[in-house]
């Protein structure tokens, strides 16, 4: 055996045991099942990410598409792909959808953008959806929620609880990385894809969220994505500048000279900022929140 | 929290350029070809004296 394979089981054996979640997921989706079959039938937020997107296939596969409808709230919040998403998946996998606007921006304690933001627009998009709920004779609303969720600073959770909405997925104890699995395994487009926050996330508490403001970091995260960067991506709004913070492997590309002449030419042209700058740390998930002293840095 | 102690600092760890706050952002601007931060220990040098000044982040402003 050559030297250069000893090392290669060195290495091998050197690595941390990562955990198969294919078992553990099945295991959970099973839970989930079982639940949702406890409870008859079911209303689903659905914003077209990828925690909801699995758990409005599996509560129409499970209890059928006259048991389970998907409510998307359409707001200036999230960006239009979103919906483009949420419309394409349901289409393909026979869920049964209903649109319906929220109007958050127009709560002056959301517009504020206190730290707290995410608890008004929760509370705008329940009132609205449980009223539906109950026309419709559904038994129960559910969000997207998962059990990576559970620890980290979610105003909007209180929402939810406050006007007894459940998140099945963190009950059953399923995270992120299982939800994503069982996506895959489903044949669910979003398996792969990004966590995507609402627009309102881009911009510093207490910087007043406007449509106008929201529309400039929709156009220029949009702006980066017809360059090619995948993965994680934030357009963060700091007034005319907008600080962009890139998954590791496109930072590395996109700090070169030309490349980041091209990135920042393209954000000044697509969404008006006098100024970009690339965040040298790259992409954080809340890396708004680490900027206020909440969450851990 | 100073933005020339940390343009200092910089300087003195192999990276020229201006930096200016924006609140608790520290922006950095070098020479349009500089190709100083192309290194990821270089960059990870740069991040912490710029937490070590109280910035709680470091971005690059692209020049023209």
């Amino acid at each position: 055996m050559h030297a250069k394979d000893h090392s290669a089981i060195a290495r091998a054996e050197d690595a941390p045991e990562v955990p198969d979640i294919t078992q553990s997921a099945l295991a959970r989706e099973r839970e989930l099942v079982a639940w949702l079959r406890e409870q008859g039938s079911v209303l689903v937020g659905f914003s077209g990410g990828v925690d909801s997107a699995y758990l409005a296939c599996v509560a129409t596969e499970t209890l059928g598409p006259d048991r389970a409808l998907a409510v998307i709230g359409r707001s200036a919040s999230y960006p239009a792909s979103q919906w483009a998403t949420a419309r394409a998946v349901a289409a393909r996998f026979g869920v049964e959808v209903l649109e319906i606007d929220t109007d958050e921006m127009s709560d002056p304690r959301y517009a504020a953008n206190p730290s707290n933001r995410c608890y008004f627009c929760k509370s705008e998009l329940w009132t609205r959806l449980l009223p539906v709920a109950q026309a419709r004779g559904l038994a129960v609303v559910v969000d997207g929620t998962n059990a990576d969720d559970v620890g980290d600073y979610r105003p909007g959770k209180q929402a939810a609880v406050e006007r007894g909405v459940h998140s099945p997925l963190a009950l059953v104890g399923m995270t992120k990385a299982e939800i994503r699995e069982r996506s895959r395994a489903r044949g669910l487009p979003t398996w792969a894809q990004p966590s995507s926050p609402c627009l309102s996330s881009r911009l510093p508490y207490g910087t007043a969220v406007t449509p106008e403001r929201l529309r400039q970091v929709e156009l220029a995260e949009s702006a980066l994505r017809e360059l090619g960067i995948a993965g994680d991506l934030r357009v963060r709004y700091h007034g005319d500048l907008a600080r962009i913070e890139l998954a590791g492997d496109e930072l590395e590309h996109w700090l070169a000279p030309a490349p980041r002449r091209e990135l920042a030419r393209a954000v000044r042209e697509a969404a008006g900022f006098a100024r970009v700058a690339i965040d040298l740390r790259g992409f954080r998930s809340g890396s708004l929140n680490v900027l206020h002293g909440i969450g851990a840095a | 929290m100073s933005a020339d102690a940390l343009e200092a600092a910089l300087r003195a760890a192999g990276i020229a350029g201006t930096v200016t706050a924006d609140g608790v952002v520290a922006v950095l601007r070098i020479a349009p070809d500089d190709r100083v931060l192309d290194d990821a220990a270089r960059r990870r040098a740069a991040i912490t004296l710029a937490s070590e000044h109280g910035f709680r982040s470091l971005a690059l402003e692209v020049a023209d």
